[in-house]
């Protein structure tokens, strides 16, 4: 009922503040709890008339949201700031740099591709304060820049990458008014959660929504299912020297972990619509099965990005939640989280392009997006209060209360296998073939690349 | 603005440029063999062997530019790694032993023995069937549709056609699980079933050439002298017999051609298979596995040149042959 109470409270402030905006900034500047202090140091830079024109991979939803921050910027400082979405930015952003027509920032969903741009001089690398500022200013700070610090064309290690934007992936979600009319409770542990599964079969219901679908990159929802055991069966070290390759692809340790997420996706009483159907539906169409009627499964595993592709309307915390993709009790490895995040890079630099970088350490720049939907941040300057459903906040709270936090090991991983190899191994995975058999087609496209 | 101030600019320069090299390059000519003074003729015999290269020059070096740098640029490429040194032929030796590769080339293979027969067949069934009755040419506009759709739209349409909901995900969407249940059978993930979702990629394909094969055999048949098939009439043959040994033996040329234009097509079958499935369960094919190697997630240029190699070594055969028939067709 609190919580009720909190989203209708936030939902009014909401409106509220939209109606007295001016122009098309989403909160009118000086109200609301956000630090205005740093939108108006922002007017001290005049950038009329600079260009800057962004590539990422947002699209949709999340195109008006990263617009919606992009305002502030130009209606501070005057710059026209051009963003475009593609859902082949993996592939758009390598044709447009090699055919030496960048935009001048890519925002990278995996820091493999952003590396090996900057092996290739690319990329140019960040002001040399950088690094001193996010490990001050990110919690984790350290990790944040070692997971942006890339060896350039000139062989010399630097901070090329900013991140913006994270995500925490170990998240199941449910709608918590389908767990209470059947009497369903949040597990605790993985024996609990794989108890659950086969308590809801025997209920006649269906346990789970798995969607592997995402047009030219479809595999990767289950490259996020694989990484999460890989944490919950094996220990840290092993997950890092695995995204390395140090621990062999074809490793009984990572054969385990990909039967561990086979027992839940290869399972026809266990996935909305048989096993069959989970490599071909999309995954932004997935979740919707949580909220048919009668719910066509009761939990979804997958990233804090998703509720973006929930029912219009959809109160994260009131019509779904989530809770965290527990471990297992018996084994004594903690509470690992897995996690990713978007990576910001200069592919062309300028004036305007730096002073947009330069925006992106502005707490204002994260609490617009914040206090709309599905942004997390290792920002430790931004004010949390913000966040418009404590949902989020609570995720936030994931991130920076895990035991063990790792960074999506398929994105750490050369392109050819993370964004390849391991995305094609796990469609043919869920197809039926067997986990040792994809495990060395995987290792044998490593061992080629290396 | 500056962008058709720019190409207004580029235009007039081009077009002005180019007759004044015509110009001015003949004017030269003719004052360095004058075909006036005591050699005369031996400048007039000298200026005509030249005049022609003059002509085609800049058609040469733009051609060059175009078409045969790329090739050779392109063989230069597949013999460097990702990082651009040079390594010889581990690209190629890379490509013998890659399983995906032999998976494509299968595939291809497969593409290139189904697709241009079922499309020339159909085609050709097409064109018999319409070329004499009244609403052949409605028909004949129907079926040509296709071919105005591009590759991805008609991807875009047939992943519709083969659309799959799982048991308890509602009602089947896709034409073909709907037919399939509505005679009860049981709904199938049609792109993903092995070696059949290679087919189903594949009657896209026909789908849109049928109507280029049917245009071009149409026209065919219809230059056939009435004579022949006259005659045929009177010594009593059957129509199957009269189309089957009178016309097609007429047209075999022009199926030729027709053939091979849509086996070159389907050698550089790209578009189709990154739609619907990007290569996965089992249906890549060679264009796709470049566009992987030269733009996913750390290009390798190298690996994806050597693929083009390969796509290019298969095409060139079958390009010369169509040419040198399309040659024969005209003489």
């Amino acid at each position: 009922m609190k919580h009720v109470m909190y989203a209708s409270a936030a939902a009014l402030a909401l409106s509220a503040g939209m109606a007295q905006a001016d122009g098309h900034l989403k909160f009118a500047p000086g109200e609301g709890a956000f630090n205005w202090d740093s939108f108006e140091a922002l007017k001290s830079m005049d950038l009329s008339g600079e260009k800057i024109s962004i590539l990422g991979p947002w699209l949709g939803p999340d195109k008006e949201l990263i617009e919606s921050v992009v305002h502030y910027f130009e209606d501070a400082t005057g710059a026209d700031v051009e963003y475009s979405g593609s859902d082949s930015f993996e592939q758009q952003i390598v044709i447009d740099t090699e055919a030496g027509s960048p935009p001048n920032i890519a925002i990278f969903p995996q820091p493999g591709l952003a590396a090996d741009l900057a092996s290739k001089g690319l990329l140019t690398p960040l002001p040399a304060e950088t690094a001193d500022w996010v490990r001050d200013n990110y919690a984790a700070g350290q990790s944040w820049v070692d997971l942006g610090t890339y060896t350039g064309a000139d062989g010399a290690e630097a901070l090329y990458g900013f991140f913006y934007k994270v995500d925490v992936k170990s998240l199941v979600w449910y709608v918590p008014e389908n767990f209470e009319d059947a009497g369903y409770e949040v597990p605790q542990s993985m024996e609990e959660l794989k108890a659950l599964t086969d308590q809801i079969v025997a209920d006649g219901e269906v346990p789970w929504c798995i969607g592997l679908g995402s047009g030219g990159a479809t595999g990767w929802p289950a490259t996020d299912w694989v990484e999460d055991m890989m944490l919950r069966i094996n220990t840290p070290e092993d997950y890092d020297a695995w995204t390395k390759n140090d621990l062999r692809f074809d490793d009984p340790k990572v054969i385990a972990a990909i039967e561990e997420f086979g027992a839940f996706a290869r399972n026809d009483a266990y996935v909305s619509g048989g096993a069959g159907a989970v490599a071909t539906t999309d995954f932004r169409d997935s979740p919707q099965g949580l909220f048919a009627s009668p719910p066509q499964c009761y939990m979804h595993r997958q990233a804090s990005f998703i509720p973006t592709f929930f029912p219009e309307g959809t109160q994260v915390g009131v019509d779904a939640d989530f809770f965290y993709f527990p471990a297992y009790a018996e084994k004594d490895l903690g509470k690992p989280v897995l996690g990713a995040g978007t990576v910001w890079g200069v592919t062309s630099d300028s004036k305007g392009t730096q002073a947009f970088m330069e925006f992106l350490k502005s707490p204002i720049a994260h609490e617009i997006w914040m206090a709309q939907k599905g942004f997390l941040t290792p920002h430790k300057g931004v004010n949390t209060e913000v966040y418009t459903d404590p949902t989020v906040a609570k995720m936030n709270d994931i991130l920076l209360n895990a035991d063990t936090f790792r960074f999506d090991g398929s994105d750490l991983m050369p392109g050819a296998i993370g964004a390849g190899a391991f995305w094609t191994g796990m469609v043919d995975y869920a197809g039926g073939k067997d986990a040792s058999e994809v495990a060395a087609a995987i290792q044998s496209t490593w061992d080629s690349i290396k | 603005m500056d962008q058709l101030l720019f190409a207004v600019s580029t235009i007039i320069v081009g077009v002005f440029g180019c007759v004044a090299y015509f110009y001015f390059s003949n004017i030269l000519l003719d004052r360095i063999y004058p075909a006036s003074g005591p050699n005369a003729g031996a400048n007039i015999n000298k200026a005509n062997a030249i005049r022609p290269w003059l002509f085609v020059l800049p058609a040469l070096l733009v051609l060059g530019l175009y078409l045969v740098y790329p090739v050779f640029s392109t063989f230069l490429l597949s013999m460097r790694d990702s990082r651009g040194d040079f390594v010889g032929a581990d690209n190629y030796i890379w490509l013998a032993g890659d399983d995906k590769f032999r998976e494509s080339l299968g595939n291809n293979l497969l593409w290139l023995v189904i697709v241009p027969a079922a499309s020339t067949f159909f085609g050709l069934v097409a064109a018999g069937l319409t070329d004499r009755i009244k609403w052949g040419s409605v028909a004949q506009s129907l079926i040509f549709m296709p071919m105005a759709i591009s590759f991805v739209g008609a991807s875009v349409i047939w992943k519709f056609i083969y659309d799959y909901r799982g048991e308890n995900q509602g009602e089947q969407i896709g034409l073909l699980n709907a037919i399939v249940e509505a005679m009860g059978g049981t709904a199938q993930t049609w792109i993903t079933v092995p070696f059949w979702n290679n087919i189903f990629l594949m009657i896209i394909l026909i789908w849109i050439q049928t109507g280029f094969a049917m245009v071009i055999l149409s026209a065919a048949l219809k230059g056939i002298s009435e004579e022949t098939i006259e005659a045929a009439y009177l010594d009593g043959a059957t129509p199957l017999q009269i189309f089957f040994k009178i016309k097609i033996p007429q047209i075999w040329g022009t199926i030729a051609v027709v053939w091979t234009t849509i086996t070159v097509t389907v050698l550089k079958v790209f578009d189709i298979v990154f739609a619907m499935t990007n290569g996965q369960w089992g249906t890549q094919v060679l264009a796709n596995l470049m566009y992987d190697w030269m733009f996913r997630g750390s290009p390798d240029f190298g690996r994806g040149s050597a693929i083009v190699m390969v796509i290019m070594l298969l095409v060139t055969p079958v390009m010369i042959w169509n040419i040198s028939n399309a040659h024969k067709e005209n003489r």
